[in-house]
This record gives C-alpha cells, structure tokens and sequence, in this order.
C-alpha cells in the first residue's frame, strides 16, 4: 500500500498533504531539508518551550493514537520543576487490526516524526525521547534507524543542537511482539525491559512514567502534526477540517474495497466519500453491510447507518462510534459478521497480557462462545450470555484493552442481532439451561 | 485527617490510606485476592472494585487513596454486580477439585464463592489445561491450573524475600507462574508463599495430602527454632503435629516465618525417638521404670554428693518456668552455686530478616530467670573443668543434648551421676544415670524470652498422658470433638511426658525442699514476684502477642 495523493475532497478545498506529501525521496534528509524540513524544530527554538505548547494547545490537535485527548493539554501535564529526568515515548506500536498509518510515516516521512518529537521534547524541556515500533515492522525500524542516523549527523540530535543550550536523544526501541505494548503503561513497562503488563492508574505517567519519572506518551502521528502547526501556526491548523479535532489524518482503509491503502485527510470528511470516492468503492458495486470507522476496537456501524457519519470525534460519538485510529474496515453485503467478530475476538483473547482478572478470563470466554456461533452450536441463551460477558469486561479491568475487547461484540449484538440468531441451533425442545456448578 | 463516608457512614481517617486500609481500619472489610497489608499493590484481581462518588467507572479500593469528601459505595448494586462477575472470571478456568484440594477450608476463592458468587456457573466450554506438580523449589510446589495470578507470591519473593526468581510467562488465559530459567524458589523465607497464595496453587511439599484443615486444631504458640521467637500457630490432627503457620505480630515477625522453623522444630514432638517415661540405669542398661521410682531415685543419689560436687545446667530450649524452677531446685534446695546452661550460637547463620545467630528460643530467658552462677560458683567452662578434674561429681541438666558438643562429650564418663530431662533419645540420655521424660514445647504452656526481650506464650497443642484435650482446654478439631472412639482419629498417641518445672519441683520435694507449683501459671508467679525482669507480668497481660520484660531494651531492632 502507497499514501495517496487525492486532489480534493468533499468538492470543495484542494487538499495538498501534510503529513505524507507526495514528494519523492522525502525520507532522505537532504530532500527532507531541501522541502523546508526542520524549519519548524529551527522556529520552535527561537520560541519559549511554554510558547510552543500553547500553539499546540491552541490548535487543538487531539491525539490520533485512538483517545482523541486534547494533545497540548496533556504535555502541560510535565511538572515544568522537578529533579527527576523526564521523558518522552513515541508510540509506533501500531497493532490494531485494521490500523496500519503509522507505518507510512516511518516509511515515506521518517524526518517529520523526528522533527516533531524534538519539538516536544523542547517544549517539554526533555532530553531523552524514545520511539517505540512494534517488532514486526523490522523493516520500518532499519528505516527509521537510517532516518535518524542522518538526523543525528547533520546535528538535529545530540548535544546542545544547533548552538543552543537544549540537548536531545532519541532511541528507537522495538517491541517484541505484543499488541499490549502499544497501551502506553505497558509500553513504557516494556522500554523498563519488564513483562508488558499495563500499569494501574494513578499515579499517571506525567507523574509517574518511565523509570518513575515524568513521562508524556504521544502517538506517532500525533508528534508528526506538531512541526506543521509550529510551521504554519495554530490559526492556520485549527482551521483544517472538524473545528473541534482539526487537523489532517491519516485514514487507513482495508477490507472491501477496490483501492485500499492510507489516505491523507482532513477530519470531518464523510466515511461514505472515503470509501467510494477515495477507496474506490466497493468491488462488485455490492452494498456495505457493515463498517468499522476506526481500528477492530471500535462499534461497529451498520452499513445503511453510514449517511453523514464523518471521521471526526464528535461526528462519530454521535453515530455511536469513534474515531479511534482511523482504520476503516469496510465489510460488503455478504459478510459473514461472526465470522469477522470471532477472528476479532480471537485477536484480543490472544493479546490479553492475562494480568486483570475480568479481560484474562473473558477474552477466552467470548472467543469461545463465538467459536460456538460461528458453528452453528450457540442457544438463544448465549447472545445474552456474550453481552453479559462483555458488559462484564467493560469498565472493570486495568487497562482499555479489556473495553476494546468488549466494544466490537457489544456493538456487533446491538446493532446486528439478527446475524447471530441466525446461527443458533435450530428447533432445540428443551435447551439445557446453565448448568450448575 | 480525611473526612470520608463508607457505606453511609462517616469516618475520620489518614489521607495517606487507600480505601481497603481506611475501611478495613473501621472495620469494613473489602473482598479481595491480590491485595496484602505487607505487599505492594498490583490491582490485578479486581476483586475490591467498589463504588465511589463523581467518578464514573468503580474503582479498585486497594489502589485508591482516600480524599477528603469521599464517597464509598461497597455494598451498591453495581458493586456486588462487578463481585459476581469477577468471581465468575476467576471461576470459568479453575479446576473443580475443592474435594482434593489443600487449600479448602482456608481458600479464599473458596470463601468467597460463597459469599460473592451467583453460585452456578454460565460456563459451558472446555476449561483451559495448565501444568500441574511443578516443583518450584526444594518445599514449595505449584499447581498452575488453580492459580489466579495475583502475583502475591512474586511480590513476596520480590520484596521481602529479595529472591526475585518468580515470574509470570504466557499470556491470557494461559498465564503461568514459573521461575526464571536456572532458578528456584528457595530462600529461606520461600514457605510463607503458601500463606499468602489465596488458593491452593502453592502447597507446602513437606504438608502436601497430608490433612484436610478442619481436621487439625490450631494452636497459638512461638516458634523455638532461634532466638526470634517466630509467632506461630501449631496445627495438629490426631495429636501429631502436621504443620506449623506463621502468626502475625508486627514486633518479632511481622507475618512471616523461615523455613527451618517451619519444618524443622516440630520433628522432635513426633518423633519416633521420643522418650514415654522416665528411665534409670540398672545393671549399665537404662529401663523403663515409673515416675515416682526415678525421683526418688534422683532424690535419693543427689543426697549423696557435698553441695559443691553437684553441678546444674539449665536450657535456653526450656522455657522460663522450667528454667526458674530448675535454678531454685539448684540453688535453693540443692544448694549449689554451679549453675549455668550451654548457648548455643552459630555465628554467621544469620540474615539481616528473621534469623539469628542464636539457634535456641530462650537464652535471655534463662539468664533473666536466674540460670546462672551463684556466688563463687562455677559457669560452664568452669564446670567442665569441674567434672574433669573430679571436683565435679553429679550433673544435672535440663532439656539439652549437650554430650553433642565435643568438650562436654570428653568429660561425662568423670561423672558418677548424670540426670538429664529430654523428650527424645539423644547422646545424652545414652550417657545419662537417670533420664526423665520431659515435654516438648507443643506439650506445655510456659514462656521464652525472645532476643529482643519480649516474654511470649507457648502453649500445648499435643496432649500428653496426664492430659487430656477436652478437660485441659486444648484446641480442637472437628476430629477432637465429634471422631468416634472407632474412628482412627479417635485413638492417638500421647507420650508419657511431663513438663521439666513438674518433674524438678517433684525431685526438689523428694529431696526435702519447699517447690509447691500445681501449674506453669504458679511458676510464673512466683518468677513474676521474684524476678525484676517479669516483675507485675502475668499470661494474660502476655496474652497472644506478648509483652516486653522490664529489663529489655527499646532499641533492639523490629522486622
């Protein structure tokens, strides 16, 4: 898959991409330098560190890792005194079904995440900023490491850069295969060299983060947003897409449609444009049964529910979703939906680190009953018993991935009950009830 | 001071607590697996979720502080829906096997069940298969597939082990406790992990099968194994010892024990060397003769040596009263002022936790009470100079094997006559005139002084002949109280033994002194009158966790 480059949207704006600009060889230094790369980080260190998190904070850039938390307001989370060492961790971690931005940035616009995080790290007053990429993406992580070898040679990392006081490592550390890694306590867990098992909050990690110093953890593409709000200012940025979660994302479209692959977006565009103008829509011209907006955790959407739902926070609050990471995964009209759920389920049965109670056990438990659906073998009894289980999960365990595991299959019971009394057994006279203990 | 309300009512409580610690303060009491008062919080079980006003999610009360205003629900309907649901979580996967399990009857899993749980179970898919018999180390074993995964036992070989070989692998469902690779469990401290595991996934290998819990009676004692004084329950079932547990107080153990005290003192009550009845040399054989033949006996030859020819060796493994009475005997009635006991140190086998050097419960005891040269007398090395040059004729020593060490061992065949008290068959007793049975510490009540100077209470688990469980106010098991006279619980062993302080106020009698004592509490009275160190102290004042001696000082360190 290759970023695309589409020249305009909604039939209004051109729509020139920030973030994965069509430019060739963008991820060599050089070119980066010579399309006014680190112009940005250059600007930011003329500017007071607190001045920079309010031009963050006054773009209202939110999160793009899946939370949409306002992103200038949690760097001024940092305690600005203190005698520990502070932190900051970059999550490149991606491993969501359906989710697969992230690697575009590594790959076609490697300078950009770097700058960025340099410019947090500034604003942050820290010396020390890691990228953690999930392990599978080995060749991502070279790149990245080519990418940053040239940053540091031309002196935008290290010691005292460019001449000034502020000094700034960074790290690309790799994950070793775990999805739980990505849910940032685990992550910074697992920097420690610990077993990836979340951390239970508070304390937060702006108090409490890596090595138990104050630590801000930011999305990959989240940090990539920061040098073109400093490039361009926040008025300019505020003004891009959804007002109240400005900004360009990155949409990664997959399942049925004709051209899959990331496309660069302003927020607020509707997901029916997206799947039919951008992502070519669906092959076979069949109908969409089912859509999920932003990565497997997300509610599912039904697909005759689609008019006018945007891909911004509050468009998709209000459809009963969430923007999540923007992965769409569009399933047509003749989608077998236990099917997808239980391959769902089955992903975050295997992911659960197994530290919490509710999501140990009750990852296993709704895979298992699914696996009972998808084989024409689960009761009427057991539709109710899955939503019970995952009302059960949601809310109750250390973590997110134990509601991200409960979301998909609550949504999917809510919203398509049908398919699943469809797969009971057929005519049973005298379904045993539960059985007792 | 924080202002906080649980359950309706308000309390004044300490704004650094959690809310598990302020409500269990009062009185509340919280369900909850993972969470320990000595361990740190992991918040894994989600067991204590209770409700607490303005925030929107519940909240896990063992990682929560308190805050001024706060509201606690621990009793709401979404509370005890999230308990239910919990409890069902831990149940799906855990093995049915309460009927064979260790742990029923003081599992917590199991308490709850009842108490939690909506009590059957949803569950209709195949349950998820662990190992199981995994040694983790030389007395601890691991039945994966009843773990919950808490992670008490890591955070204990963490943190107050400083053994950290235990580690989670695996993840989900199929979580398993293990040890890292080329490691095992075996500190000194690994058995308290049996305690702390809140269901039958750490069993002791040495207990292991051996008894169903409401089977043992147990007993509130201390541990005689060294010089701390290790509070202790003793568990027994058919009168024999099965195991012993560790027993909170905040001042000598905090909640834990070593190993070596756990299954190394209690050998020696069940031992199949244990002496029934007295026994005297006849014609260079020791027999079995009745009590009052062997104090006569004893009376009789002790009159036969000059004051200074007799010499007494007391026991820092005999508890206060045996020791008091034992010097008095000496002292008093004899008339000797060769009166010392052996210590017993093994420099070096001792950590900077629980262990000490000194390798005998009472050795400040015994001195405190008396057991020590008078006058002009000779102290041990003296002593032993004593019976070698002959100037030393007759020996009288109290509950101690000491033909075990090699200088003593050298002068005993000097002696004409040696008395020694022992519960089991020793070198000692080999060498010995005349030999009393005398009862071990699970047998009597009494008190040991530990290092630190704090007077603690042992008191008898196991019966002997002259008692008997239900008239002497012994704990008692279900066995005790409703096993039939066909059961075989119905019919235990009980060793023909008597305290030393009975047997030495029994010989003083005979040898025509003045020792009316009917019961350790008598002796403990006149040691409390008496002695300055026990001066105003009495057992109820002692009562379970013990008191200071007057004479201890505040500046001996505490766990």
């Amino acid at each position: 898959m290759t970023s695309q480059n589409p020249t305009e949207t909604s039939g209004k704006t051109q729509w020139d991409n920030l973030i994965l600009p069509s430019t060739p060889n963008l991820h060599k230094v050089e070119t980066y330098i010579s399309h006014g790369g680190y112009e940005a980080f250059k600007k930011a260190l003329e500017m007071k560190p607190e001045e920079v998190t309010d031009e963050v904070k006054k773009s209202n850039l939110r999160g793009r890792g899946g939370a949409c938390f306002p992103t200038g307001l949690k760097w001024t989370f940092m305690p600005k005194q203190t005698t520990k060492a502070k932190y900051l961790c970059v999550n490149g971690d991606e491993s969501e079904p359906g989710t697969f931005k992230d690697r575009q940035i590594f790959e076609f616009n490697p300078h950009l995440l770097i700058e960025g995080t340099l410019i947090a790290c500034y604003a942050m007053g820290i010396p020390t900023a890691y990228i953690y990429i999930r392990g599978e993406y080995a060749k991502w992580i070279k790149m990245m490491e080519l990418a940053l070898a040239d940053a540091y040679g031309k002196g935008f990392v290290g010691e005292k850069i460019l001449g000034k006081e502020f000094s700034c490592n960074i790290y690309i550390h790799k994950g070793a295969g775990a999805y739980i890694c990505g849910e940032e306590s685990a992550l910074m867990n697992s920097i420690e060299g610990e077993r990836g098992y979340p951390r239970v909050k508070p304390p937060f990690p702006a108090q409490y983060g890596l090595w138990g110093c104050p630590t801000t953890i930011n999305n990959v593409e989240t940090i990539s947003n920061v040098p073109i709000i400093i490039k361009n200012g926040w008025e300019w940025y505020s003004k891009i897409g959804a007002p109240k979660h400005p900004g360009p994302i990155l949409v990664g479209v997959s399942g049925h449609v004709n051209k899959p692959g990331v496309y660069e977006m302003p927020t607020g565009i509707p997901i029916l444009e997206i799947i039919h103008r951008w992502a070519g829509g669906v092959p076979g011209d069949k109908g969409i049964k089912a859509v999920i907006p932003g990565g497997s955790s997300t509610m599912v959407l039904r697909g005759d529910q689609l008019e006018g739902v945007k891909m911004d926070a509050d468009s998709m609050k209000a459809a009963g979703s969430a923007v999540g990471t923007a992965g769409l995964i569009v399933m047509d009209e003749d989608t077998d939906l236990i099917k997808v759920l239980t391959r769902l389920a089955k992903f975050y049965y295997h992911e659960s680190c197994g530290q919490c109670t509710p999501c140990r056990e009750g990852t296993g438990w709704l895979w298992k009953v699914l696996k009972r659906f998808e084989k024409h073998e689960a009761r009427m009894q057991d539709i109710d018993l899955l939503m019970d289980i995952a009302n059960n999960i949601e809310g109750n365990t250390i973590c997110a991935l134990g509601d991200a595991a409960a979301w998909p299959i609550q949504a999917m019971i809510r919203r398509f009950r049908d398919e699943f009394e469809k797969r009971v057994v057929h005519a049973q006279a005298g379904t045993p009830e539960s059985v007792a203990v | 001071m924080a202002k906080i309300t649980i359950d309706g009512i308000a309390y004044e409580v300490d704004p650094k607590l959690t809310v598990i610690q302020a409500a269990r303060d009062h009185g509340i009491k919280i369900p909850h697996f993972c969470w320990h008062p000595k361990l740190s919080v992991a918040g894994n079980c989600r067991m204590c979720l209770v409700e607490i006003e303005k925030m929107p999610k519940l909240a896990i009360a063992c990682a929560t502080q308190v805050a001024e205003g706060m509201v606690v629900k621990t009793q709401s309907e979404r509370v005890q829906k999230a308990r239910n649901a919990v409890m069902e979580f831990l149940l799906i996967n855990h093995p049915l096997d309460c009927p064979i399990c260790d742990e029923a009857g003081e599992c917590k899993l199991q308490d709850y069940t009842y108490k939690y749980s909506i009590g059957y179970s949803r569950f209709n898919e195949d349950k998820v298969h662990k190992p199981k018999r995994i040694q983790l180390g030389p007395n601890v074993m691991l039945d994966v597939e009843r773990c919950i995964m808490c992670s008490r036992c890591v955070r204990f070989a963490d943190e107050i082990a400083k053994q950290p070989v235990l580690t989670f692998t695996q993840r989900g469902d199929h979580v398993v406790l293990t040890t890292f690779p080329g490691t095992q469990l075996d500190n000194p401290y690994s058995m308290n992990v049996i305690e702390l595991c809140p269901v039958g996934a750490l069993t002791g290998t040495d207990f292991r099968f051996k008894a169903r819990v409401w089977e043992m009676s147990s007993t509130e004692s201390t541990c005689t194994g060294c010089a701390r004084g290790c509070n202790i329950n003793i568990w027994v079932r058919n009168n024999e010892i099965l195991r012993l547990t560790p027993r909170q107080n905040e001042e000598v153990n905090s909640a834990w024990m070593c190993d070596f005290g756990r299954l190394q003192t209690f050998k020696d009550v069940n031992s199949e060397k244990r002496l029934s009845g007295p026994l005297m040399r006849k014609e260079g054989i020791l027999s079995s003769v009745g009590w009052d033949e062997a104090i006569a006996a004893a009376a009789s030859e002790l009159r036969l040596f000059k004051k200074s020819e007799i010499a007494g060796l007391g026991s820092a493994y005999a508890s206060n009263e045996d020791n008091y009475a034992f010097q008095k005997f000496m002292k008093d009635v004899l008339g000797t002022k060769n009166v010392d006991f052996v210590r017993h140190l093994k420099e070096g086998d001792e950590d900077a936790f629980l262990l000490r050097a000194d390798k005998t419960a009472n050795t400040r005891g015994a001195e405190e009470v008396g057991v020590k040269p008078g006058e002009g007398g000779s102290n041990i090395d003296a002593i032993i100079q004593g019976i070698k040059n002959g100037s030393i004729k007759a020996l009288y020593a109290l509950e101690d094997d000491i033909a075990a060490i090699p200088e003593i061992a050298g002068v005993l065949s000097n002696l004409e006559l040696l008395i020694v008290h022992s519960s089991i068959q020793n070198e000692t007793t080999a060498a010995a005139d005349i030999v009393f049975s005398s009862s071990t510490y699970a047998e009597k009540h009494g008190t040991l002084t530990n290092f630190q100077g704090r007077v603690q209470r042992i008191r008898p688990a196991v019966v002997t002949l002259e008692q008997d469980r239900a008239l002497d106010g012994f704990a008692m098991s279900r066995w005790d109280k409703f096993a039939s006279h066909n059961d075989r619980w119905g019919r235990p062993i009980k060793k023909d033994a008597r305290p030393s302080w009975r047997i030495v106020s029994a010989v003083a009698s005979a040898v025509g002194g003045k020792m009316k004592f009917n019961s350790a509490d008598d002796v403990f009275r006149e040691i409390s009158e008496k002695v300055q160190a026990f001066k105003g102290l009495n057992y109820q004042k002692i009562g379970n966790t013990g008191v200071m001696s007057k004479t201890a000082s505040r500046a001996v360190p505490v766990v």
